[in-house]
């Protein structure tokens, strides 16, 4: 996976980074120019020394020499004029120099001289370093006063868009009002948010209508269901009934029974996902899921085991509080084997129950799914944990699930 | 009984006018919110059903009505609609009792029985059936007035039969009476068969012989 950066500090690497090339780039440009700059500065000075001695000569003054920067000489033969650095001894500093030499050959007078003409090369490579130096600082000061300003500067331009983004992470399916986006004076930015806007009020109608629907359809429903079971039990009540009609009569007032059921669940996934439950009460859970465990006792045989009982009281709508008790209990007895024991226990601020079962379940990720089921040989809605793990989420609750030894084991975290 | 049923899906209407004619009640309907509004001005009853959603308003309206003109009519609410903001609204305005769709004829017999029997509509707390005699306000039986002791369930099942008499009950409705919503646990096992089994020994036991078998699944609470 590519590493990801912060914008504001991705650009000032790159300013930094763009900034340190440059900076390298013309210092080594500017050395290489000035140093050619004074090197012609010290030949023409050296050509113009060695043109004075020469018209001195010719005015029949006496050469001198005045080593190691000036020497005259007569040579007898002529040799070719050069330029060239070298290192001599020089006595005022008492120790070896490189100086820049011009070596020239004339004819004076009849006589041949070889004028020879040094100049100090440690001199204008002081001055060079100097000037590379001061440019160095300069520029290095300008660069970080440039990063400083520039980093301020895109921080502020960005504002907006930071803004916004924080808004668009708070941003919730069921909320009635659209995220507050502010406007700034970046064309870019602005049409950002429009199509932001546009997108998730999109996503927002879309979800109400969704919602509306699945509780426009359990509505609608509930009035032919109540004609069908009123009709059946006036012609169970009728004559000239058999034991066959009887039986398939009765099979469907069950059938009847689960469309109903399922129709309440939906109703309560709804509520529950439209905040419509906001009476919040102390309750004891321990004390709850006691009396739905007694509750069940009147209609199931299965054997059910508490272990550690500590309190645990939870801030919580009592019906809800009431729906997610029944539910984790209804679902251990659902699919815990005849004989199963069905344990229960309630530590710290965690509420744990499990059943005996198998084999862990294929898809545990989709437990919590709206009508998923592992298995067919049991009758349910299969939206029971799902409006467990609704509930859990209204309150911040965690629920998990996990096979160990056999079990089944449904741990509800409270906060 | 003089019943007024407010319920503007005529199916339903006439299901339930159906069912509660055979006890022997007169069934008056309304399919619309002027003809309930009109009805109960107009006539005494000793209890009304209202659908809370009539075609051109509300059955909340009507039972606003008959508090504000003080009438002593019972009144049940059937409502669409689980919420419970709803009951409490109608049960705040005054009704007796309130009723979810869809619900079982036997059912609601059985919660309008309950309404009359409430010394307010000129009923008493009793249900006497031949030897038969339970104390409503106390919740106990008495067979030729000795006293029976029956559990909790126990003691709903005799008077949700004692108010259905002569129905055949299936054991899904017995079930939904007993247990609500849970009650799809209870048709795994047959838990129901115990709970009236254990009713009918006690009953047998003091010579009450009128749970009978239906259809070979159902029950019937009837007189030879």
């Amino acid at each position: 996976m590519m590493k990801e950066v912060r914008l504001i500090r991705k650009a000032s690497q790159g300013f930094l980074l763009t900034s340190a090339l440059l900076m390298l780039l013309s210092t080594v440009a500017l050395y290489f120019y000035v140093k050619q700059l004074m090197q012609q500065e010290v030949e023409e000075e050296l050509f113009s020394t060695q043109a004075r001695i020469e018209s001195a000569l010719q005015l029949s003054k006496p050469p001198f020499s005045l080593p190691p920067v000036l020497e005259v000489e007569q040579v007898p033969e002529m040799g070719t004029e050069k330029v060239k650095d070298t290192i001599i001894y020089d006595p005022s500093q008492k120790e070896m120099e490189e100086f820049r030499e011009l070596v020239s050959f004339k004819n004076i007078n009849g006589k041949n001289y070889k004028i020879t003409v040094r100049n100090l090369i440690v001199e204008s490579e002081d001055i060079l370093f100097a000037i590379i130096l001061s440019y160095l600082l300069i520029i290095l000061l300008v660069i970080l006063i440039q990063f400083y300003f520039n980093r301020e500067k895109n921080k502020k331009l960005w504002a907006p868009f930071f803004r916004n983004l924080q808004a668009m992470k708070t941003f919730s399916l069921s909320s009635d009002t659209p995220i507050p986006l502010e406007k700034s004076r970046i064309l870019e930015f602005n049409e950002l948010n429009k199509e932001v806007m546009m997108l998730t009020n999109k996503v927002r109608t879309d979800y109400k209508n969704l919602k509306q629907f699945t509780e426009d359809v359990s509505h609608e429903l509930q009035t032919p269901l109540a004609i069908i079971q009123a009709k059946i039990e006036n012609i169970i009540n009728g004559d000239h009934l058999n034991d066959m009609q009887f039986e398939h009569l009765t099979s469907i007032q069950k059938d009847i029974q689960r469309l109903t059921q399922m129709n309440k669940r939906l109703t309560l996934l709804t509520k529950i996902e439209n905040k419509q439950f906001v009476n919040l009460e102390q309750i004891n859970i321990t004390q709850l899921i006691e009396e739905t465990v007694q509750n069940f006792h009147e209609i199931s045989n299965a054997e059910i085991e508490f272990s550690v009982m500590d309190k645990i009281g939870v801030r919580m709508d009592v019906h809800l509080a009431e729906v997610l008790c029944n539910n984790l209990i209804s679902n251990a007895i659902k699919y815990s084997p005849q004989e199963g024991k069905i344990e229960v226990s309630a530590k710290e601020n965690s509420l744990t129950i499990s059943n005996k079962g198998i084999q862990a379940l294929e898809h545990p990720e989709m437990l919590y799914s709206r009508f998923y089921r592992e298995s067919e040989t049991v009758k349910s809605t299969g939206l029971g944990l799902a409006i467990v793990k609704r509930i859990c989420e209204l309150y911040g609750f965690t629920v998990v699930y996990s096979f160990e030894q056999n079990k089944h084991v449904f741990s509800i975290k409270f906060k | 009984m003089k019943i007024l049923i407010a319920e503007d899906e005529i199916d339903l209407q006439q299901s339930i006018a159906t069912y509660l004619e055979r006890d022997g009640n007169v069934c008056e309907v309304a399919s619309d919110y002027n003809d309930a509004a009109y009805k109960v001005d107009l006539y005494e009853y000793d209890l009304i059903l209202l659908d809370v959603n009539l075609v051109t308003g509300s059955g909340l309206d009507v039972l606003k009505k008959l508090k504000k003109d003080k009438r002593d009519a019972g009144v049940i609410i059937i409502s669409a609609n689980s919420s419970l903001d709803d009951k409490l609204d109608g049960l705040d305005l005054g009704a007796d009792d309130y009723i979810t769709k869809p619900f079982h004829l036997a059912e609601l017999n059985s919660r309008i029985k309950a309404v009359l029997r409430r010394g307010k509509y000129g009923g008493d707390d009793t249900i006497t059936f031949n030897e038969i005699m339970v104390d409503t306000k106390s919740r106990t039986a008495y067979i030729n007035g000795r006293a029976l002791s029956l559990t909790r369930k126990e003691y709903d099942l005799l008077v949700f039969f004692l108010t259905n008499q002569g129905r055949v009950l299936s054991k899904e409705i017995i079930a939904e009476h007993l247990w609500g919503d849970n009650s799809d646990l209870a048709d795994n096992f047959d838990f129901i068969y115990v709970h009236i089994n254990n009713l009918r020994k006690k009953m047998t036991a003091e010579g009450a012989k009128y749970i009978k078998t239906a259809y070979g699944s159902g029950y019937k609470f009837i007189a030879d």
